[in-house]
């Protein structure tokens, strides 16, 4: 067999491993850390890819697959398995056909996420063994022998992998890929018809297959025990924490379950008679630790380690110091810095600037939802003053809308959602929108329409056809909220700063459901080369308008022969939107003509 | 080679992915073992970015133990001063100094910390390049990273040709020889 070895980060080696193994399809919704798995997957030549427009539609794409025979891969962030979550639990209970596959990437410390959640919880709910990696090879030796297991145990994998592990590079072996043929679907309604009293049996069914499992877990390859001669403690660390355990290079015995779910109580039971002590050391959840201790087997963990963030190899340093299995700690934990923040922020010419700009000079409650467009709620817009999960504004904004109204309460309230949020699962919230309207009712509606799922780095989504002729996607969102009896819904380009206030200011006055469709596309995918601006000193007043508006280029700066700061827009930085212009009073920022970079100096 | 460190700190949308990969390609063309964490951070949005690279015989964590990093690659003075506190006493900061000011500088809530950035040059091994500038007088001003990688790879036990073949690999078709030109400009810089 001819092998290659290349350098991969996590997510191209769970692509490689699905490859390897015959995956035919792989769905996916776009959500930091697994967003570049599908993106990997669509460069293989005979494999089916897509974003779905979200992450239940991506799992029940994926189902069709599998109940083709097909050998098929799912893969979302952590939080998209709850929108999932519908689907997942009943299709656990069904035969697999083809191997299936859920990768969900879990985020410890939240680089990049709304919530810490751990889901080897929802693996475990949903009767599914877990594969655990750590390292780029591991991602993709999991990922290939997960459609093994799958098809021969009769279920759908999980593999929960973190996101350090996701974008970390590692050297992986390649092999060459398999075909794996689909056998074709056979109706057979006691494997795929979901009803009782067919589930009845399926209850079995699942439980069987998981004690399968933990018999197979006895011996499994993927579950390493290296042992050191004379160690009375046994650590117990799978994933990432397994090797920044190793650099400690502790003289205790180590397990490292590569399937951390279910785990074979014949073995656990087996060490804990080898071994005085057993220390699981786990991100998250005490979940390994549970699963010993509801096997009846002692031991320690949470109390040691934290329940949140990450374990680096000096929390877990500090965490064995504390357990009194080391005497001396070499690493000392990394302090914060209190160098100058810099959160992120809109990038130049990014079309939510005007928007919030304005939402801030409003002073009206919003209600914000998920997207780049969070960022409004930081400094310097500090706009929108609610965030819970993708598409859930439409929902908030109804309820608070209602009890203020039912107590006399008549102030606007507003909501923004992007165009991707919207086609995610703002759509039904509209839909519901239309029940038991009111005369009381005033609600506003910003959809952001920027055609792109831009946090994620500029999937497409179901509007991106308006701005991209090689997106196959061009739905129109007015013709739909129309269709659907929403009728006040209209279309302004945001860049037209007056425009888009006053008709804004005009719709939250109104009673009833406004809709304003902002037509401006990102910035960032579809850029604007517009001639750049620049501040003339002479006419600036420095009243930091166009600073406010928090675009990178722009900033207060002394200039020659001056006393006061007046604004200044970095010539390399600004891609001329003219935002900044307009929100000028004195009409100070001026554009440079075609062909020329005008800088006052 | 004994292990290398290398804290990459910069600003979203600076590229660090790509020049992550490069290096850790580079890496493992030299016949090394490497890890690498390729961005941790919002990427593209302006914010605080960060990765690593560890080199070695073998690799087992791709993070870099707290005070531990051989070189910062600083493709902001602000982040290079941010990700410092993670070098060796007598480390090596490799410092792009065209300046980005962040949001609450912007506002004018915070000052850019110039004296501290300055002050680096007491703890460490300090290479200013204003990577921008070299790379406009190189032919290509996005060949910026490739200006810094070449002030790398000085540092590096990894052969010229690894580097050039890696590049090659790595960068669009057309700009292959603006990219060579300023990674040998890079590499010139420190030895002027």
């Amino acid at each position: 067999m001819t092998t290659v070895k290349k350098v991969l980060t996590g997510n191209e080696a769970v692509a490689r491993g699905f490859y390897e193994a015959g995956g035919l399809l792989a769905s996916s919704y776009p959500g930091s850390p697994t967003v570049e798995l599908l993106e990997s997957v669509k460069k293989y030549e005979g494999v089916y890819a897509e974003f779905s427009v979200n992450e239940k539609v991506a799992l029940e794409v994926a189902i069709g697959s599998s109940f083709y025979g097909a050998r098929s891969m799912v893969s979302m962030k952590h939080v998209g398995v709850n929108v999932a979550m519908d689907p997942l639990m009943t299709f656990t209970q069904t035969p697999m056909n083809g191997g299936f596959l859920l990768v969900t990437g879990d985020d410890p410390g939240m680089a990049s996420s709304q919530n810490e959640q751990d889901n080897r919880i929802l693996g475990k709910f949903a009767n599914m063994p877990i594969l655990f990696p750590g390292s780029s090879q591991e991602a993709k030796d999991y990922a290939k022998l997960a459609f093994d297991l799958s098809e021969e145990y009769e279920t759908p994998i999980m593999l929960d992998i973190t996101s350090r592990v996701c974008h970390a590079r590692g050297i992986v072996t390649e092999e060459p890929r398999q075909e794996h043929e689909p056998k074709g679907f056979t109706p057979d309604n006691a494997k795929y018809t979901m009803l009782p009293p067919i589930t009845h049996a399926r209850q079995y069914a699942m439980k069987e297959r998981i004690e399968a499992l933990a018999k197979y877990a006895y011996d499994a390859p993927v579950n390493l025990l290296k042992e050191v001669e004379g160690s009375r403690v046994l650590l117990v660390a799978s994933g990432l924490v397994y090797h920044n355990l190793l650099e400690l290079n502790v003289p205790y015995s180590i397990y490292r379950p590569g399937m951390v779910y279910p785990l074979s109580g014949d073995r656990m039971k087996e060490l804990s008679e080898q071994y005085d002590r057993i220390i699981v050391i786990e991100e998250l959840l005490p979940f390994m630790e549970n699963e010993l201790k509801l096997m009846g087997i002692s031991c320690e963990g949470k109390e040691w380690f934290s329940f949140t963030g990450e374990l680096n190899t000096e929390n877990i340093e500090e965490g064995l110091f504390n357990a009194g299995l080391i005497t001396d700690r070499r690493l000392a934990l990394l302090e914060k810095n209190d160098a100058v923040s810099r959160p992120p922020m809109f990038c130049s010419g990014c079309p939510h600037r005007p928007v919030f700009d304005i939402l801030k000079k409003m002073k009206v409650l919003v209600m914000g939802d998920i997207g780049c467009y969070s960022m409004s709620v930081l400094p310097a817009f500090e706009a929108s003053h609610t965030m819970i999960s993708m598409g859930a504004t439409v929902g908030i904004t109804k309820g608070m809308n209602k009890v203020m109204r039912m107590k006399g309460n008549d102030k606007p309230l507003v909501s923004v959602i992007g165009d991707g949020t919207f086609f995610h699962s703002g759509m039904t919230g509209f839909a519901n929108l239309l029940h038991q309207m009111e005369d009381s009712d005033n609600m506003t509606f910003i959809i952001l329409q920027n055609g792109t799922t831009a946090m994620t780095g500029g999937q497409g989504n179901g509007s991106s056809g308006k701005y991209d002729v090689n997106d196959d996607m061009h739905i129109d969102i007015k013709k739909m909220l129309n269709t659907m009896g929403i009728e006040n819904v209209q279309y302004v380009d945001q860049f037209d700063y007056n425009l888009f206030r006053d008709t804004l200011k005009e719709e939250v006055k109104k009673k009833g459901i406004s809709v304003i469709i902002a037509t401006r596309p990102c910035a960032l995918k579809f850029k604007i080369k517009e001639p750049n601006y620049y501040v003339d000193p002479k006419i600036c007043i420095g009243c930091r308008s166009c600073v406010k508006t928090n675009c990178p280029p722009i900033r207060m700066k002394q200039y020659p022969g001056i006393d006061k700061l007046k604004s200044s827009i970095d010539p390399n930085m600004c891609v001329g939107c003219s935002v900044c212009a307009q929100v000028c009073p004195v009409g100070a920022i001026k554009k440079s003509l075609k062909g020329e970079q005008k800088e006052w100096i | 080679m004994d292990l290398r460190s290398i804290i990459i700190a910069g600003v979203g949308g600076q590229g660090l992915v790509l020049a992550t990969r490069i290096i850790s390609e580079a890496a493992f063309k030299a016949g090394l073992d490497v890890k690498t964490n390729d961005v941790v951070g919002l990427s593209q949005r302006g914010g605080t970015v960060w990765g690593t690279v560890k080199m070695a015989e073998t690799v087992h964590s791709p993070n870099i133990l707290p005070g531990e990093a051989d070189i910062v690659l600083g493709m902001e003075p602000l982040e290079a001063l941010r990700w410092s506190h993670g070098l060796k006493e007598g480390g090596l900061v490799i410092l792009n100094t065209n300046r980005v000011y962040p949001t609450p500088v912007l506002l004018e809530k915070a000052e850019y910390p110039e004296e501290e950035i300055e002050k680096l040059k007491e703890r460490f091994r300090v290479i200013e390049i204003d990577a921008q500038a070299e790379a406009k007088a190189s032919g290509n001003i996005r060949a910026a990273n490739t200006i810094i990688l070449g002030v790398l790879s000085n540092f590096l036990e990894i052969e010229d040709a690894v580097w050039l073949e890696v590049l090659k690999e790595n960068v669009p078709a057309k700009a292959v020889e603006e990219n060579l030109v300023a990674f040998r400009r890079g590499r010139e810089y420190v030895r002027e």
